[in-house]
C-alpha cells in the first residue's frame, strides 16, 4: 500500500492548522495534488501534508 | 494518528492470520482501554475482535455513502432546472467525501482501498437494499433525501455520539452537518411539491414504496439480532429497533405536517412509534410495490431478497468502477 500523508489545513488567519484527513500516494508531488483535490470543499488559506511515518509521539493517546 | 503498522495487503486483507497480526492487543486490553474512557486511535489499540467489528461497520457506512452517489446522479438528470442540478451535484459530492472518510479509515485498518472501491465484485458491497431499487425522477430523488438521508443521519449521529473509534468519531462532526443540508433539501422540495395536487400525488407514490424500504434499512429487530460486541465495544450506541424509532420520530411528524400518508403513528401512551402495515413485508422490485395482502412475511424471506440484490447493484458499481477498470485493466 502507498505511503500515508496526514493533511492539515485552516480557513482563516486566526485559526490554527487542524487535521482534515489523509491521502495515500508513493510520491510527494502526487500527495500534494491529491490533498489539494480531495480536500477542496473549503476555501483554505493554508494546507500542509506530513508523511505519517515521520510523526513521533511524545505522549501516546 | 500514531504508529500505524501498515502491511501490504490486497484481497488477503480478510484472511484471519492478517487480522491477528495487525491487531495485537488482547480483548481484555481493549476492554480496559475503553473502561478508562479512552478512544481507540488505530491498529495499535485494537484486538482482532475490535478490528473485525470496526471493519464491518465502516464497510457498511462507506458502501452506503458510495452507492448513493451513482443512484442520486442518475436521478439528478431529471432536475427541473440547472441550479437544481447544481444542488444535487453538491449533495453527491458530499456523499463521496463521506465515503472517502470511511474508506480511508478502512485503509488505516489494513484493508486495500483500491480493492474495496474499484476491484470488489458488485454483490460484495454491503449497502442497504433500498439502493438496489432505482430512483427514476426528481421527485424520487428529493424523497430519498428526506427518507434515506434521514436514515443515514440517524445511524451516523449515533456513531458520532457513541463510537469508540476516535478518528471516525471526530470526522463525523462534519458529516452530520452536511447530512442536515441534504435533509433540508429533501424537505424543502417536498413542501413545495405538495402545494400542487399533481406534485402531492407523486410524492405520495414515491413515499409509498420508499417508506417501508427505509424501515428495513435498520436491519433485523432486536429480538432476532444480538448486538453484544457491537454495543460493548462501542461500534454503535443504539440497537436496530431504537434507531428505527429515531428515524420514525423524525420522519412521521414531517409527513403528517405535509399531508403525506405513511403507515406508522405515534402511540402516545408509550411514546413509541407503531408500524401500521404488515412488517416485514413482501416487495415486488419490478413494480416497486409492496404486497401487503399476504400479511407480514418472515425475516428470512427479506434476507433472501437482500442477498439476491436488485437490478441497480451491478449498474451502480460498474458506473463507479469504470474509470479505474479502464485505466488498470485496459
Amino acid at each position: 500500500m502507498s505511503r500515508a500523508w496526514e493533511v492539515f489545513a485552516r480557513q482563516s488567519y486566526e485559526e490554527p492548522l487542524h487535521h482534515v484527513g489523509a491521502v495515500r500516494e508513493d510520491d510527494e508531488e502526487l500527495a500534494l495534488v491529491s490533498a489539494r483535490s480531495i480536500y477542496d470543499e473549503q476555501p483554505w488559506i493554508e494546507m500542509i501534508i506530513v508523511p505519517r511515518d515521520e510523526v513521533r509521539e511524545a505522549i501516546s493517546a | 494518528m500514531g504508529d500505524y503498522k501498515l502491511t501490504l495487503v490486497s484481497q488477503v486483507s480478510y484472511v484471519e492470520a492478517d487480522i491477528e497480526q495487525l491487531a495485537q492487543r488482547t480483548e481484555d486490553e481493549v476492554r480496559e482501554h475503553l473502561a478508562a474512557g479512552k478512544l481507540v486511535e488505530g491498529l495499535e489499540h485494537m484486538s482482532p475482535e475490535y478490528l473485525r467489528g470496526i471493519r464491518r461497520i465502516l464497510t457498511v457506512s462507506a458502501d452506503t455513502e458510495w452507492v448513493s452517489a451513482p443512484s442520486y446522479l442518475r436521478a439528478a438528470q431529471h432536475a427541473p432546472a440547472l441550479n437544481n442540478f447544481g444542488s444535487a451535484m453538491s449533495i453527491i459530492q458530499d456523499e463521496l467525501a463521506h465515503a472517502h472518510i470511511a474508506f480511508r479509515l478502512l485503509g488505516d485498518c489494513g484493508v486495500d482501498m483500491d480493492w474495496l472501491m474499484y476491484e470488489r465484485p458488485a454483490e460484495e458491497f454491503k449497502y442497504p437494499y433500498a439502493f438496489d431499487v432505482p430512483l427514476n425522477s426528481w421527485v424520487e430523488l428529493v424523497c430519498a433525501n428526506a427518507l434515506y438521508d434521514q436514515a443515514g443521519f440517524v445511524l451516523l449521529s449515533d456513531i458520532h455520539q457513541s463510537s469508540t473509534f476516535g478518528p471516525w468519531k471526530r470526522a463525523l462532526k462534519k458529516v452530520d452537518k452536511e447530512e442536515t443540508f441534504h435533509l433540508r433539501h429533501g424537505r424543502t422540495w417536498i413542501k413545495k411539491l405538495v402545494a400542487e395536487p399533481e406534485g402531492k400525488a407523486e410524492v405520495q407514490a414515491a413515499v409509498d414504496w420508499m417508506f417501508i424500504l427505509t424501515l428495513e434499512w435498520f436491519g433485523l429487530p432486536d429480538t432476532r439480532k444480538r448486538h453484544g460486541i457491537q454495543l460493548e465495544y462501542g461500534f454503535k450506541g443504539k440497537t436496530n429497533d431504537e434507531l428505527r424509532q429515531d428515524w420514525m420520530r423524525a420522519v412521521v411528524p414531517f409527513m403528517e405536517e405535509v399531508g403525506i400518508q405513511v403507515p406508522a403513528h405515534l402511540d402516545e401512551d408509550t411514546d413509541t412509534y407503531v408500524i401500521d402495515c404488515p412488517f416485514p413485508a413482501r416487495f415486488d422490485p419490478e413494480k416497486r410495490e409492496w404486497d401487503l395482502s399476504v400479511g407480514p412475511v418472515s425475516w428470512d424471506e427479506v434476507l433472501d431478497r437482500w442477498k439476491g440484490r436488485g437490478e441497480m447493484n451491478s449498474v451502480y458499481v460498474r458506473t463507479m468502477q469504470r474509470g479505474y477498470q479502464e485505466a488498470h485493466v485496459g
